[in-house]
């Protein structure tokens, strides 16, 4: 899938439909009782969404990038934060293939030791 | 008649919420933002709105993917906020203005609108943060009552901008029609610049805030016809939630004066900014 805009996924149809899944999961998390389950078995709560092993995957190694390449939205998969602490300057660096503190220096212009 | 005395403008971005909840504020990162929010308080506490129409989005809280309306009017007697998924935050429940919700929506279908009717829903930081950025957050109870309005700007297609600034020109009208003497602020919220999607993420944009900032008063026109792309293009991916000052400043006079403008980049992964404008007739 060609970005109009370069390196700017927009949440188009055929990105929320792929994605539909991977972010209905993830919306679950607003739940209190659901993340308790993802908690106790994360396999178990992400098959009760269907999720296939490549989406599997990329939740169970909190892969971001790859998340959102499947179709994940940030407002959505980024509840998976609130179990696994993650802060977005984090999230954002993984996307853009940076670690944290040259993503904080060079596209927020934050000094090194800087947090969030 | 009900009267619209100013318009508001108040980035949104949830890490402000969290900054004010942990005691942040005067830290070395959130401090040039803070610091800068006075003058809006001031003209807020000093004008004594009765009600804030607060335009927003919501952030994958109160709505899902499996219905998605471009536009939504909230007609209830209170909104509560919203468990985005790290608990509740500690902020009092939102007093509704349903009457002037209902009325507004009549005006708006009247007016080739459509919005959804939303009775029971629940806000999130679209809505929370500006209201705390103007009002601070009360023990108890807000001094005024609100009317949310829900704007798409995730899942595509999202409203054209030009279409964002009508429905603001249709709501001051339906503000001025409404029978009573409540004096009214339309908030738009959101923004600025930000990417929080993809391999851009982090990516901001200060000249293009900056002037912003100045057109959204001085040539509001410009900022209409630009295209969805455009605003993507030069505001990034989360950055088109800019176009929901568009409905605020739709529903301003043409001819407006600034009383405050206040940016600072980065708020988190965000510019940010504050705007309070009157009419120059008022």
């Amino acid at each position: 899938m060609e970005d109009r805009i370069p390196d700017t996924p927009l949440f188009d149809r055929s990105r929320q439909r792929r994605g539909y899944r991977l972010n209905k999961m993830a919306m679950g998390l607003v739940d209190p009782a659901n993340r308790d389950a993802f908690r106790s078995d994360e396999d178990a709560y992400l098959d009760r969404f269907g999720l296939s092993d490549e989406e599997k995957q990329a939740v169970k190694t909190r892969n971001w990038q790859e998340m959102v390449r499947l179709g994940g939205n940030v407002f959505y998969i980024l509840k998976i934060s609130a179990i696994s602490p993650a802060r977005m300057t984090e999230i954002g660096a993984h996307q853009a293939g940076m670690d944290h503190d040259t993503f904080l220096r060079e596209r927020l212009g934050k000094k090194p030791a800087g947090g969030q | 008649m009900a009267k619209l005395i100013g318009g508001l403008g108040s980035s949104h971005v949830p890490s402000i919420g969290a900054a004010m909840d942990k005691g942040l504020t005067q830290t070395d990162d959130w401090k040039p933002f803070f610091d800068g929010i006075g003058p809006g308080r001031d003209w807020v506490a000093a004008n004594k709105p009765d009600v804030a129409v607060v335009v927003f989005n919501d952030h994958g809280n109160s709505f899902f993917l499996d219905k998605v309306p471009t536009f939504a009017i909230g007609c209830a007697e209170h909104y509560d906020p919203i468990d985005e998924g790290w608990g509740p935050r500690a902020i009092p429940s939102f007093e509704g203005h349903a009457e002037l919700g209902w009325h507004m929506i009549d005006r708006m279908v009247e007016n080739r609108f459509d919005p959804m009717i939303v009775q029971e829903i629940e806000v999130d930081h679209g809505l929370q943060v500006p209201m705390e950025l103007f009002f601070g957050k009360p023990d108890k109870a807000w001094p005024v009552k609100v009317v949310p309005v829900f704007v798409n700007v995730i899942q595509y297609p999202i409203p054209l901008p030009s279409r964002c600034y009508e429905l603001g020109q249709v709501l001051r009208r339906a503000i001025e029609s409404f029978p009573g003497d409540e004096r009214v602020v339309v908030i738009g919220t959101g923004g600025l610049s930000h990417q929080l999607q993809g391999a851009r993420a982090g990516f901001t944009n200060p000249e293009a805030d900056r002037e912003f900032l100045r057109d959204i008063a001085a040539n509001p026109g410009r900022l209409a016809a630009l295209s969805r792309e455009d605003y993507v293009r030069l505001f990034g991916s989360e950055g088109a939630e800019l176009m929901m000052w568009l409905v605020m400043r739709g529903a301003m006079d043409p001819e407006v004066v600034v009383k405050h403008s206040h940016y600072y980049v980065p708020a988190s992964m965000t510019g940010a900014g504050m705007l309070v404008l009157e009419n120059r007739a008022a």
